[in-house]
């Protein structure tokens, strides 16, 4: 009797192919899509926390500064003419024909650096003597375009200082006392 | 006639490295606010990553509330009583009273948290006092969490 060799040995490798198509189908379909929604400029946001006004007479009851604690009420005001700045170390002169803390420069352009070093300045001679070490209010007039408020905004967060990022005054309320 | 061939592994490949980033991309930053067309953002260096809230945007022309026109900007300009009354732009007040209403009402019914929180979308040529209107209208309206959107640029 002859030996049947085993049929499997002479099986025959057979070339296979990946079918792509519908990989491929579905990419082209996905990545246009999501190209298209994409954002490639960054989003951020600017926290302003303000109290509801709704219950605004028994918070503000609440929150009046008790006899001792000193607080520094400092303010930045935008004007066409440039920026002011008071506080409790610098109280504002009386005249109205002061100048302001940082004139504005000839192209019409705000010195943002100027305030950053001058907030800077405050907040090392402030150190830990008030009650409000971190807050800042910032008016304007009702001209002065968003974008200048914002930059100032940017300036009294926080100052570079070679390459370290120091903190000013990241709690920006915005006041509209001179509307 | 010989049977052409085409090679799509290196665009395979591409795509793929393409689909991952653009996903990635997706996850990290969210797609929860789209900037509007009608406005351009002004530049900040802050930090903060933007999130989700009650959509307002102060357009050049328009104010608009979650993609809804509200009031002409003219209007405000021109501070018309039946529009700004007090500093308040009346219309918006209403608009901001109503999706309150709303998502109180989601808070009730299915646990949703009203935050109050609105995300301002403003043109970067908004004078301060069209925004302070904006910002006290909102304030009375139960809407006091205000942000405002901008575009981050690292320096």
């Amino acid at each position: 009797m002859a030996f049947k060799p085993s049929l499997r040995r002479h099986h025959k490798e057979v070339s296979t192919e990946l079918n792509l198509n519908p990989m491929l189908d579905m990419m082209t379909v996905l990545i246009p899509l999501l190209l298209a929604n994409a954002q490639f400029a960054r989003i951020g946001e600017i926290e302003l926390n303000l109290p509801p006004a709704a219950s605004g007479v028994a918070q503000g009851a609440a929150a009046l500064p008790k006899e001792e604690q000193r607080t520094l009420d400092l303010v930045v005001s935008i004007t066409d003419q440039g920026i002011y700045i008071s506080s409790a170390l610098s109280a504002p002169e009386a005249s109205p024909n002061r100048k302001p803390t940082i004139t504005i420069r000839a192209g019409g352009d705000y010195d943002y650096q100027a305030l950053s070093q001058q907030l800077y300045e405050i907040k090392k001679k402030a150190g830990n003597n008030f009650a409000d070490p971190e807050s800042i209010v910032i008016q304007a007039e009702p001209k002065i375009r968003y974008q200048i408020l914002v930059s100032a905004m940017d300036a009294a967060r926080s100052i570079r200082l070679g390459e370290k990022t120091v903190s000013l005054f990241p709690n920006v309320s915005l006041s509209a006392g001179v509307i | 006639m010989p049977e052409a061939k085409l090679t799509l592994t290196s665009m395979l490949d591409t795509f793929t490295v393409l689909l991952i980033f653009l996903l990635q991309m997706y996850s990290t930053e969210g797609q929860l606010i789209s900037p509007s067309k009608y406005l351009t953002l002004p530049k900040s260096n802050v930090e903060k990553p933007a999130e989700v809230g009650l959509d307002l945007i102060v357009s050049k022309n328009i104010i608009l509330v979650n993609h809804a026109k509200v009031v002409a900007m003219d209007d405000v300009f021109a501070n018309r009583p039946e529009v700004v009354e007090n500093g308040i732009i009346t219309p918006l007040k209403e608009r901001l009273l109503y999706f309150s209403a709303q998502a109180k009402k989601m808070e009730v019914d299915y646990g949703v948290k009203f935050s109050g929180k609105v995300v301002i979308q403003g043109d970067l040529d908004l004078p301060y006092a069209e925004l302070v209107k904006v910002m006290r209208t909102c304030g009375l309206s139960e809407y006091p969490n205000m942000r405002l959107v901008v575009y981050r640029q690292s320096d």
